[in-house]
């Protein structure tokens, strides 16, 4: 069971080396590259056209559509005699105390999203046919972002070390913004940077090797030590290192106070990133949300901060976790420049930028 | 490889489930019982489409299956609310690793099973509801298939659009007089699996460059002359080219040739004995379903050894055959124990046929087994003369033929008669057999043959050693030498002994057509009315 997980930070081209393990395959090796977000897949697709050429035993897929396709379409009826699949419910979900099929499917036998994990997890349990069939269709499964799963994700990972198929897994547990199942309470002790722990135990019973790659080669230096700082030392992150060498006149992290803000927006041209669409609404700015920004590069970054991110800065007080990896993910899109807007800096020692 | 078989509601099947052999299977049936309506199913799940089309543009009433129709237009005029009929076909897979992309545990089987496989549902397309509301005022026998939708899917649920890579199939069938110029459907399909892929690029290829070549040489002073026609709207050159579009690729021009002459204006034993090599010899790895309908058809008794022979050395553990038939021959030929009993609804195999037995049957692939397999009875007797009158006696009895009671009395004419019980015990068959005692005691002639008796529905029937050794001073014991004399109308001048030895079939029928009364010897009256009840 040569399973492997490497954990790199922001920029640590993660999704690189995935494409450049394809690369190195042979053409017959059968291969499922499973991320989580439509955008990483349209990525990951257009990566390997570019860089592996043509291989038609290289399937992309999303983490929903492997479970929809392998796990819940062909084996539903060990839960459920009768039925079958008829689609997926994205938005929906079941009611707080629904038993049986509801829990799983609206009227129209669509599955809910949330419930996904959960119904092939159980499904797992009940066929030892399910993993065979897997382990026939792929010599490896390699998984983007694998700090984004959650809840019963982490069973079904759990028997995919355990199978036959060579896991490659990459992440950073400092990014785990995105959640499968919104309002699922299973495995929630993995949730977030605790999934971290998990691994290491997969380690010690010699399923699973971790490499820590350390380096980015996007964020300037100052920008990596900041996002250091955004994660309590007790998570035992170990730091970064940049090899972002290039200077351009204009390369840190700066505060700015809100009444240079268009001045600086005119001068830099940075992208512009808020928490939500509530956030930040007396600035008429071009923005993007923290969480839509995940996997992108900008050449310079300017953060609307929220209320805790503020204090943060202010007084240091650490964010709570999914505050704090949502803030990360804001960061570490910059290569050259960090500006956050804040009018009074408290005890931040972040240089202040002035026209 | 099929490993079990499901059809419901299609044609003469309301729901029949066959589980066939890993590597060949006889079909046998009268006619009418469902051999090519079978094999026809196999096909269209395999393939999803019906000789080449699509099965919606093929879809007719007729293809439902009439019981169930007419049980529920009879239900819905009684006031009752019944699902429309639907037609579905499951083909069951070995569970090998390179099918497990059809597996899943998408199938009616309970309780649930997960296996690789594929499946075909023709329903009433829900979007129709209204229509189909409409129809329902006024049901009749015609489904309205208008309004019906079909699904081809692996038993993981996911929508088939073409036959499975790891699939092959292939149909021989020589019974349709296919069109003298083109290659029909199948062949193309056999021809087309057989080719591995770089030779069908090659061929391909070679045929685009063929017709580049055309469309510089030959026709490029026709083109010349045109370009000054100023035929197109705004004088754009007009020119002939040859057609590169996909429509015209090499398969439908590409034929075989049988020693020169296109393979259509071969003989129809020819083209069925190339189909049949085309589709079995084949190099991938593949799993490879060959179906072959009645190969006995327009073939001389040679040709169809010639192409037993070749179907028996082609055959490999990768391959599945099943085979129908009319032929005694070709059943025993390749072998008895491969046997599908078909009857409509129902089948019957042979089970437990002892090898040696299957392999005397080769040996003696004239016998007439088939008969005994089709019939409802079976009696069994030594020859012609015991035949005769064995069916004066059943008739006396009963005013009735045997065979208007479905028994079928059959002389073995030689063969071993724990061989023929044994088959009629395998494919649980009541039959009656009678033999001449040849002067040993009944009770140690039966000992050999004992294990395929039961007394209910298979038993033997001798006559006792003083009645005499053969069934004729059996006939002189049972009716008094005067007697007999009379009915055999012989003068008392020739011994009635030895001209009854003589002329066995002679005074056989004689007596058939005797108007006199006869009196049976007691073993044949017995036989009579075991198998009567039997």
């Amino acid at each position: 069971m040569p399973n492997h997980l490497a954990l790199a930070v922001a920029g640590g081209r993660k999704t690189q080396s995935l494409i450049e393990h394809c690369q190195s395959l042979s053409a017959e090796r059968r291969v499922a590259i499973i991320t989580f977000t439509q955008n990483n897949q349209q990525e990951i697709r257009h990566r390997l056209a570019a860089q592996a050429g043509d291989r038609h035993n290289l399937e992309v897929l999303g983490w929903y559509r492997f479970l929809l396709h392998h796990f819940a379409k062909p084996f539903l009826r060990f839960k459920f005699p009768k039925l079958r699949v008829r689609g997926f419910d994205y938005e929906g979900r079941p009611f707080r105390m629904a038993k049986g099929k509801d829990r799983f499917m609206n009227r129209s036998h669509e599955l809910y999203s949330c419930e996904l994990g959960r119904l092939s997890a159980e499904l797992m349990g009940t066929t030892s046919a399910l993993l065979r069939r897997l382990e026939c269709l792929y010599d490896e499964i390699l998984i983007d972002e694998v700090q984004d799963l959650s809840g019963y994700d982490w069973e079904i990972l759990d028997a995919l070390l355990e199978s036959r198929i060579e896991v490659r897994m990459v992440g950073d547990m400092r990014q785990a913004v995105l959640s499968t199942n919104p309002r699922g309470q299973k495995n929630k002790q993995y949730g977030y940077a605790a999934a971290l722990k998990w691994f290491k135990d997969r380690e010690a019973s010699g399923l699973l090797d971790i490499t820590y790659k350390t380096k980015t080669y996007r964020c300037r230096p100052e920008i990596a030590t900041f996002s250091d700082s955004i994660f309590h030392s007790s998570w035992g992150f170990p730091s970064t290192t940049s090899e972002n060498t290039m200077v351009t006149g204009h390369d840190g992290v700066f505060l700015i106070h809100s009444q240079h803000v268009n001045q600086y927006v005119e001068r830099f041209q940075p992208q512009c990133l808020r928490h939500s669409m509530a956030s930040a609404k007396q600035l008429s700015l071009n923005f993007m949300n923290y969480k839509a920004s995940k996997g992108s590069t900008f050449e310079r970054v300017l953060i609307a901060p929220t209320a805790k991110i503020e204090t943060f800065l202010k007084k240091n007080v650490h964010l709570e976790t999914t505050s704090a990896a949502a803030f990360y993910v804001a960061v570490t899109r910059a290569k050259q420049s960090l500006g956050i807007i804040l009018d009074h800096p408290g005890a931040s020692e972040l240089p202040i930028w002035v026209p | 490889m099929i490993t079990k078989i499901r059809i419901r509601g299609y044609r003469i099947y309301k729901d029949f489930v066959l589980y066939p052999n890993p590597q060949l299977n006889i079909l046998v049936g009268d006619n009418d019982a469902g051999k090519s309506t079978f094999m026809e199913a196999i096909s269209l799940c395999l393939n999803g489409r019906i000789g080449g089309r699509g099965v919606l543009e093929e879809l007719n009433p007729y293809w439902f299956n009439a019981d169930l129709v007419s049980e529920f237009v009879a239900q819905r005029n009684a006031g009752r609310k019944p699902a429309l009929p639907e037609i579905l076909i499951e083909l069951y897979l070995q569970d090998r690793d390179d099918l497990q992309v059809l597996c899943g545990a998408i199938n009616v089987d309970v309780p649930t099973i997960a296996c690789p496989g594929v499946f075909l549902r023709i329903y009433p397309n829900d979007e129709y509801q209204d229509m189909l509301d409409e129809w329902l005022k006024d049901p009749s026998a015609l489904l309205p298939v208008e309004y019906y939708i079909c699904e081809w899917r692996t038993f993981a649920d996911k929508e088939l659009t073409k036959r499975p890579r790891a699939l092959s199939v292939a149909t021989i069938d020589s019974r349709t007089v296919k069109s003298s110029t083109t290659v029909d459907y199948h062949l193309r399909q056999i021809l087309n699996d057989h080719l591995e892929v770089p030779e069908k690029a090659e061929i391909s290829l070679g045929f685009r460059n063929i017709k580049a070549s055309m469309t510089e040489g030959a026709l490029a002073p026709v083109n010349g002359r045109l370009l000054t026609l100023e035929a197109s709207l705004q004088a754009e050159p007009l020119a002939l080219a040859m057609d590169q579009t996909s429509r015209t690729s090499w398969s439908s021009v590409v034929t075989p040739h049988v020693d020169g002459l296109p393979f259509a204006m071969a003989g129809h034993g020819q083209q069925a004995a190339i189909k049949i090599s085309l589709a079995m010899k084949r190099h991938s790895e593949k799993v490879t379903i060959v179906m072959i309908e009645e190969p006995e058809n327009h073939l001389s008794h040679t040709s169809l050894t010639t192409l037993l022979d070749r179907i028996q050395a082609l055959a490999t553990v990768d391959q599945q055959l099943f085979i129908s038939t009319h032929s005694a021959y070709v059943l025993n030929r390749l072998g008895l124990d491969a046997l599908h009993l078909l009857n409509r609804n129902n089948v019957s195999r042979i089970t437990e046929l002892d090898p040696s037995t299957v392999r005397y049957f080769q040996r003696l692939p004239g016998y007439d087994t088939l008969r005994l397999v089709l019939a409802k009875k079976v009696v069994l007797v030594e020859g012609p003369s015991d035949e005769i009158i064995f069916e004066r006696v059943y008739s006396d009895l009963f005013s009735r033929r045997p065979m208007a009671d479905g028994i079928d009395v059959i002389s073995m004419r030689g063969l071993a008669l724990a061989r023929c019980l044994e088959l009629c015990a395998s494919i649980n068959k009541p039959v009656a057999a009678m033999r001449d005692n040849d002067g040993v005691e009944p009770e140690d002639l039966r000992e050999s043959v004992k294990s395929w008796l039961d007394g209910m529905s298979r038993e033997l029937f001798i006559g006792s050693v003083p009645d005499g050794r053969t069934l004729e001073p059996q006939l002189i014991t049972a009716n008094g030498e005067a007697h007999l004399r009379e009915v055999l109308k012989i003068t008392a001048a020739a011994n009635l002994e030895t001209w009854m030895a003589r002329e066995k079939t002679e005074g056989a029928l004689r007596i058939a057509n005797s108007k006199k009364v006869f009196t049976p010897p007691e073993y044949m009256q017995a036989a009579a009315e075991f198998i009567h009840n039997a």
